[in-house]
């Protein structure tokens, strides 16, 4: 009787294993994690947090600023699209992060109403706003380049960047309107 | 008597080198005014304030002391997120310039990653210059602000950038030019981090129907490629374009600023 109740205890754990992977954050982080980075920034709820909080995860993050009226809709329409390829089952497992290149403007409420425009599901997605060295710093974490230019817009790179729970960034999608395969493949490969 | 030359010439040295340390702390004023960036959708001035600049590059030896206090950022223990495995390559070890010491000591330190500056910088109570508070502060010649107009003055500039620097010991801080406000070897010696390096674009990752790629490129080069002084700063352009912030470069330095305080 033992036996058997053994057996089945472990060939339920055996199952588990094969169905769902465990994600977590390593206890020493990788040299090339972005979660080394020890700024602090503001959700859009007011929230202080370190990027770390949000390992353990795999995010998709890019860099916006809610006044930009081109390319930030664009970046996020492409953000949605990936959100939508993703199979049902990973859904919980996958965050989505907007960084915040303007953080003079962008307050918590402004981007606090730049998620509710656009209609983000804030249970997985999280917009962050911080000081401008902390930006500057993070920006070249990410390699986006950014310029202010005139009419109070701000000329920057396109990326969207895949980075796995232990913070390493393990894909970049350059360009606007790209389709998603190539990202979500890159999300798909974590699971192996 | 030859024994008392010899501890003379031991205190007049260290004297020396005490006053050097001190000195290449110091900083300079550089009131500000108004400055047109080479590349820039506007065409309207940028205005650079007031601000304080190092008068002279950091040095290896003051390098050196940032890293004994702060050992994250030691050669071998520094995070490849905040630095490539070239950084302070010419140093023998963590804290060991190796057998060209008395050359590196007072030579500008290089082969630093952006973050490794920027950190630095901070400990101090600095920060980096901006690209508009450098190349400001750069104007200036010997007795002008703005020497832009003194085409001698951008030869010379040009000269230096032609000049290949592989295999060419850097020289020591104070070794070219002590400009207008009496900063020195703005140019002549090393390239430098700047602060906001990233805001150069370059065509793979703007957006492709940016203007902006067109001013970079086609606007510059061709346009006023006949004018020397839009020449050396292209040059400045496409270097910091072409850097990342980890990189850690043989010829690439660092000075820090500070704003200024109105009491």
């Amino acid at each position: 009787m033992n036996k058997i109740f053994f057996a089945c205890v472990t060939l339920l754990f055996v199952a588990s294993c094969h169905t769902k992977k465990e994600f977590k954050l390593p206890d020493v982080l990788p040299e090339n994690s972005i979660y080394n980075l020890t700024s602090e920034w503001k959700t859009q709820e007011g929230e202080t947090v370190q990027l770390k909080n949000f390992g353990g995860k795999i995010n998709v993050a890019a860099m916006i600023f809610t006044a930009c009226r081109s390319a930030c809709p664009r970046i996020t329409a492409d953000l949605q699209r990936i959100d939508a390829g993703l199979k049902n089952k990973h859904k919980s497992d996958v965050r989505f992060l907007l960084i915040s290149m303007d953080p003079e403007r962008d307050t918590p409420e402004k981007l606090k109403k730049f998620a509710l425009d656009h209609k983000l599901d804030l249970s997985r997605w999280t917009l962050l706003t911080g000081n401008a060295d902390d930006v500057m710093e993070i920006a070249n974490v990410l390699d986006v380049r950014f310029k202010a230019s005139k009419e109070n817009g701000i000329d920057h790179s396109n990326i969207i960047h895949v980075i796995d729970p232990s913070g390493v960034i393990v894909h970049q999608q350059v360009g606007l309107a790209i389709e998603p395969d190539e990202t979500l493949r890159a999300i798909e490969k974590l699971y192996e | 008597m030859k024994n008392w030359l010899v501890i003379l010439t031991v205190i007049a040295a260290g004297t020396f080198a005490n006053a050097q340390v001190s000195d290449q702390a110091m900083m300079a004023t550089i009131r500000g005014g108004t400055y047109v960036p080479l590349y820039s959708l506007d065409t309207a001035a940028t205005i650079v304030k007031p601000f304080m600049l190092d008068v002279y590059p950091v040095t290896n030896l003051q390098f050196l002391e940032f890293v004994k206090k702060n050992e994250s950022w030691q050669k071998g223990k520094v995070k490849q997120l905040f630095a490539d495995s070239s950084y302070l390559r010419h140093w023998d070890g963590a804290l060991l310039f190796g057998k060209d010491s008395v050359k590196l000591a007072h030579a500008p330190v290089v082969n630093v990653s952006w973050y490794a500056a920027k950190a630095y910088c901070e400990c101090y109570g600095k920060r980096l210059p901006t690209v508009a508070e450098w190349e400001f502060a750069a104007l200036a010649n010997e007795t002008k602000p703005n020497a832009s107009a003194d085409s001698g003055f951008y030869q010379r500039i040009i000269d230096w950038y032609a000049k290949p620097s592989h295999n060419r010991a850097l020289k020591n801080i104070g070794s070219t030019f002590k400009n207008y406000y009496g900063v020195w070897d703005m140019h002549g010696l090393v390239w430098e981090w700047t602060q906001d390096f990233n805001s150069a674009l370059t065509s793979g990752e703007s957006r492709s129907d940016s203007s902006l790629d067109k001013d970079l490129f086609c606007g510059a080069g061709a346009v006023n490629a006949k004018n020397l002084k839009n020449y050396a700063a292209f040059m400045r352009y496409a270097m910091r374009s072409s850097l990342k912030a980890k990189y850690s470069v043989g010829n690439l330095g660092f000075r820090c600023a500070k704003d200024v305080h109105t009491p």
